[in-house]
């Protein structure tokens, strides 16, 4: 696996630092506007989460290279561990900087010890956990123009759940649920006390999450015809 | 015998296209060529071999492994030359270099510089920026530089200057001499085959149609021509894909000495074959034209 990361790391080294300094624009103007640091955490974790694993695997698209990669004495499985591993990687590399740059930066609203605490670091890492849990086995699977298709066709279900609700009227509205289940998740992320059972949980969930998510990828990326 | 690569009842199923239980051995220190008409599955025969489409059924040895149970171990052993090199693109060389030879525990850097200064290919440049012909030289060199003892190539000379490609050829006569190194060779420029495949086996429609040694079918295949009288009941049989022109026929036989017999008296001459007749035959047996013949 050591190979693999290696070559993800001199594959897509200078756009993941291109990425991060055009980042660093609205890092700032979060920090700046922002009042609330949860805000700012979620906001940054579902950013990175979307945006650097497809920086290697949309080049890895662009390049066609998975053709290369899978005719190297290496299994599957280990290349879609190597790319898990690259895309945490580089997603915690992304996000180190963007805590530390609004840590430091003389205009944001935030003090560090707001920042960087044990809950936002587990908030943020939870959140691109369930992000990679269905981004990354689909990449893998489809490329990137896959992710696209998932993307827009996600956006138009929401459109047509939200018109189906409007048609259904306030009070049976389904989407109040998914609404309130997300938005009680993240309040129980936020605001629950840090006993070492929550945290013990947490921790739990962010394995168990990441593990399902290397098996589907592996399932599927061992299915790619290249 | 020992075999390098040993292909049983291979099969493929794409939507459109199957290549129908494929089988074949090629034997160690031997060159063998896969030729076929555009279509014919002799890439998807190579890329099954390195596990880059997931066969449908059938089993592929390597040094007499399992190409899927010992994936690794094969792939080490084999090196490949792809028609589209899938390289990193704005990478150079070199770095291309560094990035692969941590794969291979017997990966030769002096030997991988001394191909490109043989090559003549400028180890700064990004890939983006080679021609064709330079990234098959490149992805040669690559396959060289680990000593692998299988090499796969897929149309390596369609990028190729006439210089090259008889150079090519010539090394790869070179290589087989260690009597370990064997090479598949797929490619639809059948005269580089004429001078060193010492095994042919053809494809067409996704399935075998032979596969045996060059001696072989120089021997026992060869072309007939004749007037438009040297079709008939009596020797249709004999051929196994017809050209006819108003001047007359020319057609393909897989039994010279039968046909000298049966053909003996007629106006006939045969003639030795070559590599590209044969695929061009072979491409019309059981074509349209052929079968409103025989009704």
């Amino acid at each position: 696996m050591r190979k693999i990361l290696r070559m993800e790391y001199l594959f897509s080294r200078r756009q993941i630092l291109i990425v991060l300094a055009i980042f660093t624009a609205y890092f700032a103007y979060m920090a700046y506007r922002i009042d609330s640091p949860r805000v700012f955490v979620i906001m940054t974790s579902i950013m990175l989460g979307l945006s650097m694993p497809f920086i290697s695997l949309g080049r890895e698209d662009k390049f066609k290279t998975a053709g290369l990669v899978c005719s190297l004495p290496v299994r599957r499985s280990t290349v879609v561990l190597g790319k898990y591993v690259a895309s945490w990687t580089a997603t915690v590399f992304g996000l180190g900087y963007a805590l530390l740059f609004t840590a430091v930066f003389p205009l944001s609203k935030f003090s560090a010890s707001e920042i960087l605490s044990a809950r936002t670091l587990l908030v943020s890492l939870f959140l691109i956990s369930l992000i990679f849990s269905v981004i990354l086995p689909f990449t893998l699977r489809f490329g990137l123009t896959g992710v696209i298709i998932l993307l827009v066709g996600l956006q138009l279900l929401g459109v047509v759940a939200f018109a189906l609700a409007q048609f259904a009227g306030r009070a049976r509205n389904p989407m109040r649920i998914v609404v309130r289940a997300i938005e009680g998740g993240l309040r129980v992320l936020l605001h629950h006390k840090l006993t070492p059972g929550f945290l013990l949980a947490l921790l739990a969930a962010f394995v168990a999450l990441n593990a399902v998510s290397i098996l589907v990828g592996r399932a599927l990326y061992l299915r790619r015809e290249l | 015998m020992e075999y390098a690569l040993g292909i049983t009842n291979l099969r493929k199923e794409y939507p459109g296209f199957t290549l129908r239980d494929v089988s074949f051995a090629l034997p160690a220190g031997h060159i063998m060529g896969l030729i076929g008409p555009n279509g014919a599955g002799k890439t998807t025969v190579v890329k099954l071999i390195l596990n880059i489409v997931q066969r449908t059924a059938g089993r592929i040895e390597v040094f007499g492994l399992d190409s899927l149970a010992a994936e690794a171990a094969v792939k080490s052993r084999t090196g490949f030359v792809l028609d589209e090199m899938p390289f990193y693109g704005y990478l150079n060389i070199d770095a291309i270099a560094s990035i692969l030879a941590p794969y291979y525990k017997t990966w030769n850097r002096g030997r991988f510089e001394e191909l490109c200064r043989e090559f003549e290919l400028p180890r700064r440049k990004r890939v983006n920026a080679l021609s064709r012909g330079m990234k098959m030289k490149l992805a040669l060199a690559v396959a060289l530089s680990h000593g692998a003892e299988l090499i796969l190539m897929d149309e390596p000379t369609s990028g190729l200057d006439p210089v090259f490609r008889r150079e090519l050829l010539e090394r790869l006569s070179g290589l087989i001499q260690d009597g370990r190194t064997s090479v598949l060779f797929s490619t639809h420029l059948t005269s580089d085959l004429e001078r060193v495949a010492d095994y042919i086996t053809c494809l067409r429609d996704g399935e075998l149609v032979f596969s045996t040694t060059r001696d072989e079918i120089l021997e026992n295949w060869a072309l007939v021509k004749g007037g438009p009288d040297l079709l008939d009941p009596a020797t249709r049989g004999l051929f196994r894909g017809v050209r006819q022109s108003p001047y007359g026929v020319t057609a393909l036989t897989s039994d010279k000495e039968e046909a000298w017999r049966r053909l003996a008296g007629k106006d006939a001459v045969i003639e030795r074959l070559r590599l590209d007749d044969l695929v061009f035959f072979l491409a019309q047996e059981e074509s349209p034209r052929l079968e409103a013949w025989h009704e």
